[in-house]
């Protein structure tokens, strides 16, 4: 990195921590319960409820927005392809399968073990998704995401089917719209293991930037590639699925984050990780904080705040045009 | 044209009148039904539940009937469809004198009329009850029955009554639905106000808007509002999935700290009743029961 380029991303960097920071404090303020901050300490019960709602709440909007944006990072770099991401490209709607098959035929089976099924079908729908897209021209860079959107969509189709015919298609909203409402303490933790795959990728990043020149010149440049394809799709699958599991399906997040910060910052992935991740964040956290406040007391979930303005920003990605090239 | 043969026509045009042409009330106002019915099809739920007290028994019913002791309405008839998607094949096959639709598959109507005389007879909101009472009297007037349908009213009002008085007294509630972790909360003139409205219940938070399938809350939100009754659906057991129960999602610190849960005042309704078959008569009183007892089991 340049002088130029290192004192750029300080500064930008700077600016995401300092708006993380506010919305942090903001996302804690907001809820339903009465929590006067200057009786934070004196009064038991605003300690409580801060301990056991707001904290809980604020940090799985961070886990998950910083998880997905990750998720989507590493799935643009693992297809050569800057337009497709868990949400679209099969991954979500494998662990939505997964969920599925695990509700019908274990019901009694634990939110852990429900989440390592879903890992596992993510992981399966994910391989499929890659092979396939390996397999595409790379001269024709918009059949990647197009079969992605195809192929999301036809497991999508499976999963609605299979619920249609159990009655569960009403519970299955519970995965396929994200929604933090139901965060508290003790039913988001799991999500602390995607922060564990964000810890990964960063330790793994530069064979990551590595990767992103393709099969032969990775190899060439003594990358191990199958082994790192396969770390890569273990970190996708597990946030995604992770994230599907305790809050639901998010969109658009693992799309534009990494396209914005990738236009502001380039594609050296040890030096944008942190801003991809911390942008992912606020994005979460802005989203389910305005659907905290535009209906108060009730909840807009955070999956349709964030389907309105991810595509807003996707289609300011797409018509923007590029600052430097 | 001669007399004669006009005559005849005027006669046969006579003859061919049933007997008892009726005016009955349906969701979509009076509608005549011209031939008394003896085959029928009925694609919803509560329908089935008023018709069974009275004895009827319909040629075609749907697949997942919801309701165990609805069961024994499947032998010996045929299966039209689902709630949401009748099977006009199996209705044409069928060939039945009227078609009964409401709620879920009321939206249907007009498909099902392709095949015979349809009438909608969808319950919902506030009065509920009314509505269920409107339509007892209305299948007694069509099938004959007035007697029974009578006594099933008187039966209903009673039983409402009661509960009217255990209730009277003992504090407010708020009819919450839980959808695996999630949960959304019902008010006054929601599709479950009814409760509200015939039961004399206060309601927790008396502004909740009527969306069809509650307003997405927090458990915050249930710990300030602080109800002294909590009325609660469990969405997973209406729809007979082994899921995650209510229990367990309101098993948590916030929830802890109202006045229902310490007191033990959380009545978890009869689901596929409440949900499903809303507005039968069967299912309101089971309902009405399950709520009486509560109330007044509590001291």
């Amino acid at each position: 990195m340049s002088i130029a380029a290192a004192k750029q991303s300080s500064k930008t960097g700077w600016i995401a921590g300092l708006m993380l920071a506010v919305l942090f404090v903001f996302s804690l303020c907001v809820g339903v319960g009465d929590m006067p901050i200057i009786r934070l300490f004196s009064d038991g019960r605003v300690l409580e409820l801060l301990l056991v709602s707001r904290l809980p709440r604020t940090l799985a909007a961070i886990l998950t927005g910083a998880g997905l944006a990750i998720a989507g990072l590493i799935m643009q770099t693992l297809a050569r392809n800057r337009y497709v991401e868990p949400a679209t490209a099969g991954t979500a709607q494998s662990a939505e399968l997964g969920i599925l098959l695990v509700t019908l035929l274990l019901p009694s089976a634990s939110l852990l073990f429900k989440s390592l099924a879903a890992s596992a079908a993510a992981l399966l729908g994910t391989t499929l998704f890659l092979m396939t897209a390996h397999r595409l021209p790379p001269t024709q860079p918009f059949l990647v995401p197009l079969f992605g959107l195809v192929y999301g969509g036809v497991i999508g189709a499976a999963v609605t089917f299979v619920a249609w015919q159990a009655d569960l298609l009403q519970y299955l909203s519970v995965w396929t719209n994200g929604d933090f409402s139901g965060v508290l303490r003790g039913r988001y933790e799991l999500l602390w293991l995607g922060a564990l795959m964000v810890v990964i990728a960063w330790i793994v990043a530069d064979r990551l930037t590595i990767m992103a020149l393709g099969r032969d010149a990775s190899i060439g440049l003594g990358l191990d590639y199958a082994r790192m394809l396969q770390l890569g799709l273990v970190i996708v699958s597990v946030i995604s699925a992770l994230s599907v599991v305790v809050v639901g399906m998010i969109p658009f997040v693992g799309l534009v984050v990494p396209n914005i910060v990738s236009r502001l910052m380039g594609d050296n992935i040890r030096g944008t990780l942190p801003f991809v991740a911390a942008s992912g964040a606020i994005l979460v956290l802005g989203c389910d904080i305005l659907g905290r406040l535009i209906r108060h007391p009730y909840e807009i979930p955070v999956g349709t705040v964030m389907g309105c303005v991810g595509g807003l920003i996707f289609l300011w990605l797409l018509f923007r045009r590029p600052s430097h090239v | 044209m001669n007399l004669r043969t006009i005559a005849a026509f005027a006669a046969f045009a006579f003859s061919a009148l049933p007997a008892h042409a009726v005016d009955i009330l349906t969701a979509k106002g009076l509608v005549q039904i011209a031939v008394s019915p003896t085959k029928i099809a009925v694609l919803d739920i509560a329908a089935l539940d008023t018709l069974d007290r009275l004895g009827i028994k319909p040629a075609g019913v749907p697949q997942k009937l919801y309701l165990p002791q609805l069961e024994p309405l499947k032998q010996g008839a045929e299966i039209v469809g689902d709630l949401f998607e009748p099977d006009l094949e199996a209705l044409s096959a069928l060939g039945p004198d009227l078609i009964i639709v409401g709620g879920r598959s009321s939206t249907k109507a007009s498909a099902t009329a392709q095949v015979v005389q349809t009438i909608d007879m969808t319950m919902d909101g506030d009065d509920l009850v009314a509505q269920a009472k409107e339509r007892l009297a209305a299948y007694g007037v069509l099938f004959g029955k007035t007697a029974e349908a009578a006594s099933a009213v008187e039966e209903l009002d009673a039983r409402i009554k009661a509960a009217k008085a255990a209730i009277a007294g003992k504090g407010n509630g708020l009819i919450i639905m839980t959808n695996g972790p999630k949960v959304t909360a019902y008010g006054p003139g929601s599709r479950f106000g009814w409760v509200h409205a015939a039961l004399n219940l206060p309601a927790a938070v008396p502004d909740i808007e009527a969306a069809n399938h509650g307003e997405a809350i927090s458990f915050e939100f249930i710990a300030k509002a602080n109800p002294d009754w909590l009325l609660v659906l469990d969405r997973a057991a209406a729809i007979g999935s082994g899921e995650q129960g209510a229990k367990t999602t309101l098993d948590n610190e916030l929830v802890a700290e109202t006045t229902a849960w310490k007191k033990n005042q959380v009545i978890y309704l009869p689901a596929a009743e409440f949900y499903i078959a809303a507005g039968g008569v069967q299912s309101i009183q089971r309902v009405v029961a399950t709520i009486a007892e509560a109330f007044t089991a509590a001291r």
